[in-house]
């Protein structure tokens, strides 16, 4: 199944691709690699989960505010590539920020709600390397910031 | 193990731990042409964690220095796999993010992240050195000390 028909089998609503809040670019393509700038927790214009984990969010709801990071991530790789995931070989890697308190130490599990997603979407080449690290504090005062790099063809 | 890399590290009385399992739904590392991107790996042997806490205020720099090193060879241990068992294939480390558990005030975490990049060099020669980034992190996984992510270049 190809990405795009997978994407729809599984009912899965991309938000619109962001404009980038500063003077960069969402995505670049260099050779086969295409690299995907940070995505924050929002959805066609509305900023979702604010907060800190370890001071009033929990980790389930960290984990479904990186999966809404890797939903903007795929939406942005969409549009990068002209409409359709199809180009995409391999998700590379992924690198999580996680707006925490210092004592915070469950960073791994929040950011699975972006690596989970993007294996439910691409199968075994959704499978990547990665790195979560806490941030003081994240842009808008979001709870999870992801970035990408994919292969394509 | 064989090669030039495997004796300059057995040289320098040091030797590779065990390629570290991904804690999460995720993999070690990803090979695309010649760049191998490998995941963030921290101070640990195997399962055990060996440096945890903020450099700084729990641990000395000299152990934030160590628990850098450490690190560097668990990027090489995913490194050893990617290679097939040879390290010698690998041209050069092109890009480290260094990561130091720390507390604010806390102003050196550029030379504990020399402790990657001091073994790097050792190993692979100076004209080899990667382009890095160093950052303070308020906090890391599990309460690591030092996390590095990286890609190499290989042959």
């Amino acid at each position: 199944m190809s990405h795009d028909a997978r994407l729809a089998a599984l009912k899965i609503e991309l938000p619109n691709p962001a404009a980038p809040a500063a003077n960069y670019v969402p995505t670049v393509i260099a050779g086969n690699l295409l690299f995907v700038a940070g995505q924050i927790t929002i959805f066609n214009g509305e900023v979702r989960y604010l907060g800190k984990l370890g001071a009033g969010l929990d980790v389930e709801t960290g984990k479904q505010a990186a999966r809404l990071c890797g939903l903007n991530i795929i939406s942005q790789a969409r549009a990068a590539l002209g409409g359709s995931l199809d180009r995409i070989k391999r998700c590379v890697k992924l690198g999580g920020f996680v707006n925490c308190t210092p004592d915070f130490i469950d960073h791994p599990q929040v950011v699975n709600g972006a690596s989970d997603l993007m294996v439910e979407v691409f199968g075994d080449a959704g499978k990547h390397a990665r790195f979560a690290v806490g941030a003081v504090s994240l842009p808008r005062g979001v709870a999870v910031e992801v970035d990408a790099i994919f292969e394509i063809a | 193990m064989n090669g030039m890399v495997a004796a300059r590290l057995h040289a320098s009385g040091l030797s590779l731990p065990p390629a570290p399992p991904p804690v999460a739904t995720y993999v070690g590392f990803v090979t695309v042409g010649k760049l191998v991107h490998v995941a963030g790996v921290g101070p640990t042997w195997g399962p055990e964690i060996r440096h945890r806490g903020k450099v700084g205020r729990d641990l000395s720099f000299e152990q934030g220095y160590a628990a850098a090193q450490l690190t560097a060879l668990n990027l090489l241990a995913h490194m050893e796999v990617a290679c097939g068992g040879d390290l010698d294939r690998i041209a050069c480390c092109v890009k480290l993010l260094c990561l130091v558990n720390t507390v604010p005030d806390f102003t050196d975490t550029q030379k504990v992240a020399n402790g990657a990049t001091d073994l790097l060099t050792d190993l692979f020669g100076s004209e080899n050195r990667p382009a890095r980034s160093t950052t303070a992190a308020p906090s890391l996984p599990f309460d690591i000390a030092f996390e590095a992510d990286a890609v190499f270049l290989l042959h």
